[in-house]
């Protein structure tokens, strides 16, 4: 579920991840999963900082890809959704906590 | 080494001194029958080095009131790391402490820039090549090819950074050989991910293959996001500076042809 606008996304703080090479690898501690992000995954991800709603993230995407701002913001949220199912990012609601 | 110890109030404790990887460990007991078998298991890696970690087996004693720096349950044993010592409780037989002991290595490797692999190592000129793989993939297949004295170990592989240098330990750790590695250690030439086939190849890996190659076969068992950043620092290192190749091979020792040297 698409969290309301106004909310702002971050990296989960309890994960470890590292870019080498080009690649994105991330592992969850808790269960040990190690996960792996795709072109869009990775730009995403290093713009992922806390500060950025959903449409912000979908405007950088329409900045550096040929991509129609419909399609972007369809695109940033169904990944967000997914790393969110996955426990890689979280929201910042306005008050400033996080939410899993 | 073997010297009884005083316990006053419980059975006399006796200690075994060990190095694994260059990491001095004391193991402290007072059960007699799992100091003959943890004497009897660890013999090779009998060794009285400076300023061991103390680990107090069954101790019995009330646990300090301050929370462990580190912690691990098993099948009832428990690893409790506390900043005064290692304790052990829970320990009914070798496995268990083998277990335990793998769990501890792993976290202390964490400040020591190594870590501990699923792998084979076979020294071959002066140097380590070691062959990684999920299970079935092939490690003891290769152990098995290779001349008697030549295996660190068929199991686990222990791996560190020593002044800009990999260098490859063997470990007690047994495997399919049902005995324990050698104690003694070579510089890394190459990691081989291990893929069986009907003709020998050997394939250049990129970085981020080796590190996705690295992840899964490392023992690692800290759910706490400080240490496994700290893991992946060490691993990208690795992936970084030892070679790594997707060895394809036959099932006899012709895979050799096709190493690097």
């Amino acid at each position: 579920m698409i969290p309301p606008a106004g909310v702002f996304w971050q990296k989960n703080p309890a994960l470890a991840w590292r870019e080498i090479d080009d690649e994105t690898i991330i592992i969850s501690p808790n269960d040990s999963v190690m996960h792996e992000l795709n072109d869009t995954g990775r730009f995403l991800w290093k713009n992922i900082d806390g500060r950025k709603s959903a449409a912000e993230l979908a405007q950088l995407l329409v900045e550096n890809y040929e991509v129609t701002p419909e399609i972007a913001l369809y695109d940033t949220q169904a990944l967000l959704e997914e790393m969110s199912s996955r426990k890689l990012v979280v929201t910042v609601p306005a008050t400033g906590g996080v939410s899993l | 080494m073997n010297a009884p110890l005083g316990n006053s109030g419980r059975s006399p404790r006796q200690q075994f001194e060990l190095s694994i990887g260059c990491v001095p460990l004391r193991l402290q007991m007072s059960d007699t029958q799992l100091f003959g078998a943890a004497s009897a298991r660890y013999a090779a890696f009998s060794d009285a080095a400076a300023q061991p970690i103390t680990i107090a087996l069954n101790d019995g004693a009330v646990l300090e009131g301050a929370p462990a720096e580190f912690s691990y349950e098993f099948e009832g044993a428990a690893l409790r790391a506390f900043s005064s010592g290692i304790r052990f409780d829970g320990v009914r037989n070798q496995y268990a402490l083998d277990s335990l002991l793998r769990v501890l290595l792993s976290w202390k490797l964490l400040g020591r820039c190594g870590f501990l692999l699923h792998a084979a190592t076979i020294v071959r000129n002066g140097k380590a090549y070691i062959f990684t793989g999920r299970s079935g993939a092939g490690k003891s297949t290769v152990a098995s090819l290779s001349p008697e004295g030549s295996v660190l170990t068929d199991e686990i592989s222990l791996l560190r950074r020593e002044d800009g240098v990999w260098r490859a330990y063997g470990t007690p750790f047994w495997g399919e050989f049902r005995a324990a590695g050698s104690n003694t250690s070579a510089p890394v030439a190459g990691i081989f991910r291990l893929l069986q086939a009907a003709e020998n190849r050997v394939t250049a890996l990129r970085t981020g293959a080796i590190l996705r190659t690295l992840l899964p076969n490392v023992l690692f068992f800290s759910a706490e996001a400080e240490a496994n950043r700290r893991l992946l620092e060490i691993l990208s290192e690795a992936a970084t500076e030892i070679p790594c190749y997707e060895l394809a091979f036959r099932k006899n020792s012709t895979f050799w042809e096709v190493l690097p040297a």
